[in-house]
């Protein structure tokens, strides 16, 4: 029974025709304008030379001095600092020579007087520095015999920043859109969780009340369409991951096939969700399908899918709703098989997401473990 | 007498301040159509819903088979065949795969089932249409499609909620004969309806249900004869004078008269030769008439004179 379940499930998914929209054209079609809008930043080896930047001194900062010194020596830096007082720093931003002043005072801020994809990196990077800074200010709050090691961390992660700059052609600053891109692939999933739970409750659907009505253990029944929406929805993240890789040939490095395993975690984790929303309550199908798809775009919002510093800012004001949204942890995930060459905190994300998967789940199945309903 | 297949006793259903079903009783023994008929929101698919242990209620027992159903009865629901008033079928599956994969929640065995599937398939009439998504279906199709899902596995029992609503006359009329067919084959069938004409067709035993209760079983026949009228004539007229209308009231088994919209209703109780009578009498008064019916009562009646309303009145359109 369960294969047989599992069989019919499965080719139902896949011919519905509105969800294979959302499930697999809608990322492709999203894939391409990403690619149209910033692809070509890929080729263009002009886009990929250092950034000029006017750097001035308010204040000391030994930190930040510190921070750019290291990048400004680099053979491979993303930006070229040039050191100027106000006047000089403004006349250089009126002509054109640089893109923005950097002003170290009390705070650190950013001037520039256009828009661009320049501006936007350093922007990036300021705003990757504060959030660090922050950190270490936290700890050395707390111990202050840990800023040396804090200190050592920012400098690493500035490292992160040169390794991953568009001079070796790794331009990690918008491959993180496409790793955004394939986790909204996977949290559609939740789409089919929702219609599994909807096809076999009694009080949810006709179908699921002639389920009920069948000699089979409720679970089984279930487990199947569950795994039947995992299949499809790993399906989904294949085609989408496949078509960013090996279409668009976006290089998100690491091994080829964590990133998949990547995807089918992430497929699991939203056909969770999707399932405990589909089990929740008894509002209607259409009303369960937008809570659904609001969900999930709204997780890959706070991700950074449609404003890329997004899961930064949150990291700074809010770190813990990056720590529990699905979306985040599978962006990092993707993130940390970049930069990173072993896995433990690739290991970490994955059983933090594991974690949040079988809570929604086991949330799921305790909702719809009752046999008898009060309403139809 | 046969066996008792289901038995219902007591049932209590409340929703809140509503009372569902008020201390239902029936019983249905096998080999039998039974018809559960009643006008809409008087309980008869509460009713089933709670035979078939998807709702719960506050009172009562519930037996099929001789034992206790419960949720998990699985013995039990393994010789049900349901098929609910909503259609319940997968759109993304064709006919042949939608009969498949419900009787496959039945039958384990794949050679007999795509015997049982091809079965319902003839059954049912769909062999054209074998290859066609449910959205490319009529509404008889569709009831058709969901008739065969709900019987593919040769159930022992099968209950059908109104499965004729929204569907054409010619469809309407094979399901019924369908019905016939799976009783003849050996299947007990439960038939909630609110189309009195197709209870009184198709149904050897028939509770009318109101209020959540039955008010009175048994066949058609001793449904009728609960009753006191046993024919009703009706003769088009022009305006008829109380001379006339009080000679046909004389008459022994005439036990009402009422005119309307130039036509004449006359109810009698009891009689062989009633309307032979009432023309007798237009006839010896020289008074020319129009059309002139007969009719015997119907559920209509039945169900007219035990509450005082017609049943279509309350009928939600």
């Amino acid at each position: 029974m369960f294969l047989h379940n599992l069989k019919y499930e499965f080719l139902n998914n896949i011919r519905q025709k509105e969800s294979l929209f959302w499930l697999m054209c809608f990322p492709i079609i999203l894939g391409t304008f990403f690619y149209m809008g910033f692809g070509k930043l890929y080729e263009k080896e002009e886009m990929f030379s250092e950034i000029p930047v006017a750097v001035t001194f308010a204040k000391e900062d030994a930190v930040f001095e510190s921070v750019i010194g290291k990048m400004k020596n680099a053979d491979d830096s993303l930006f070229e600092f040039r050191y100027a007082d106000t006047d000089k720093a403004e006349k250089m931003l009126k002509k054109g020579d640089v893109f923005g002043i950097i002003t170290v005072d009390d705070e650190i801020s950013l001037t520039v007087i256009s828009s661009g994809i320049e501006q936007s990196i350093i922007k990036s990077f300021l705003d990757q520095y504060k959030s660090q800074r922050q950190i270490i200010s936290d700890i050395s709050a707390v111990d202050p015999a840990g800023l040396t090691e804090a200190v050592k961390a920012l400098h690493t992660e500035t490292d992160t920043i040169k390794n991953n700059s568009p001079t070796n052609g790794n331009m990690n600053y918008y491959d993180m859109y496409f790793m955004n891109l394939i986790t909204m692939a996977a949290l559609f999933g939740m789409i089919t969780g929702l219609y599994s739970a909807i096809n076999n409750q009694g009080n949810l659907s006709a179908v699921g009340a002639r389920k009920c009505l069948s000699p089979n253990i409720g679970f089984i029944t279930i487990a199947s369409s569950l795994l039947a929406g995992c299949i499809t929805q790993l399906c989904s993240v294949i085609l989408t991951t496949s078509f960013v890789l090996f279409i668009l040939k976006i290089d998100l490095g690491g091994n080829i096939l964590m990133i998949y395993l990547t995807g089918a975690l992430g497929a699991f984790a939203g056909v969770s969700i999707g399932f405990f929303i589909g089990s929740a309550g008894r509002m209607s199908e259409a009303v369960k399908g937008a809570i659904s798809t609001s969900v999930s775009l709204f997780c890959c919002f706070l991700s950074g899918l449609m404003v890329g510093n997004m899961k930064t800012i949150i990291e700074e004001k809010c770190p813990v709703i990056n720590s529990i949204n699905p979306a985040a942890i599978i962006s990092d995930m993707l993130y940390y098989l970049t930069i990173e060459a072993g896995y433990t905190r690739y290991i970490e994300k994955a059983a933090a997401l594991l974690i949040i998967s079988l809570f929604f789940i086991t949330g799921g199945f305790l909702m719809t473990r009752r046999k008898t309903y009060e309403n139809l | 007498m046969s066996d008792t297949i289901v038995k219902i006793e007591n049932l209590v259903k409340r929703y809140k301040e509503l009372t569902a079903l008020d201390h239902l009783n029936i019983e249905i023994r096998e080999g039998e159509i039974f018809g559960l008929l009643g006008p809409n929101g008087s309980g008869k698919t509460t009713a089933i819903n709670c035979l078939l242990s998807l709702l719960n209620y506050d009172k009562g027992n519930i037996e099929i088979f001789g034992k206790k159903m419960t949720p998990t009865s699985y013995d039990i629901k393994q010789q049900i065949g349901v098929i609910m008033q909503d259609v319940a079928v997968l759109e993304e599956l064709t006919v042949f795969e939608n009969i498949d994969f419900f009787c496959g929640l039945y039958i384990k065995d794949k050679k007999k089932r795509k015997q049982y599937v091809q079965d319902a398939i003839e059954f049912t009439g769909l062999e054209d249409f074998v290859k066609f998504y449910p959205k490319k279906l009529s509404g008889g199709l569709l009831r058709r499609l969901n008739i065969a899902c709900g019987i593919a596995h040769k159930p022992r029992l099968i209950i059908l909620d109104e499965p004729t609503v929204a569907v054409d006359p010619q469809s309407r009329n094979r399901i019924l004969e369908g019905i016939q067919e799976l009783n003849h084959n050996g299947a007990t069938i439960i038939y909630t309806s609110h189309y009195m004409e197709e209870v009184e067709q198709i149904c050897t035993r028939i509770a009318i249900i109101d209020k959540g209760t039955n008010i009175a079983i048994g066949t058609k026949d001793e449904l009728k004869k609960m009753i006191h009228n046993t024919e009703t004539i009706t003769i088009e007229i022009t305006e008829p004078d109380s001379r006339i209308l009080s000679k046909i009231n004389s008459l022994k088994h005439v036990y009402n008269t009422a005119f309307s919209d130039g036509l004449l209703t006359v109810k009698c109780s009891g009689g062989a030769h009633n309307l032979i009578d009432v023309l007798a009498i237009f006839k010896e008064n020289d008074i020319s008439f129009g059309r002139v019916y007969s009719e015997l009562p119907t559920l209509n009646d039945v169900f007219l004179e035990i509450t005082g309303k017609e049943m279509r009145d309350t009928e939600v359109q």
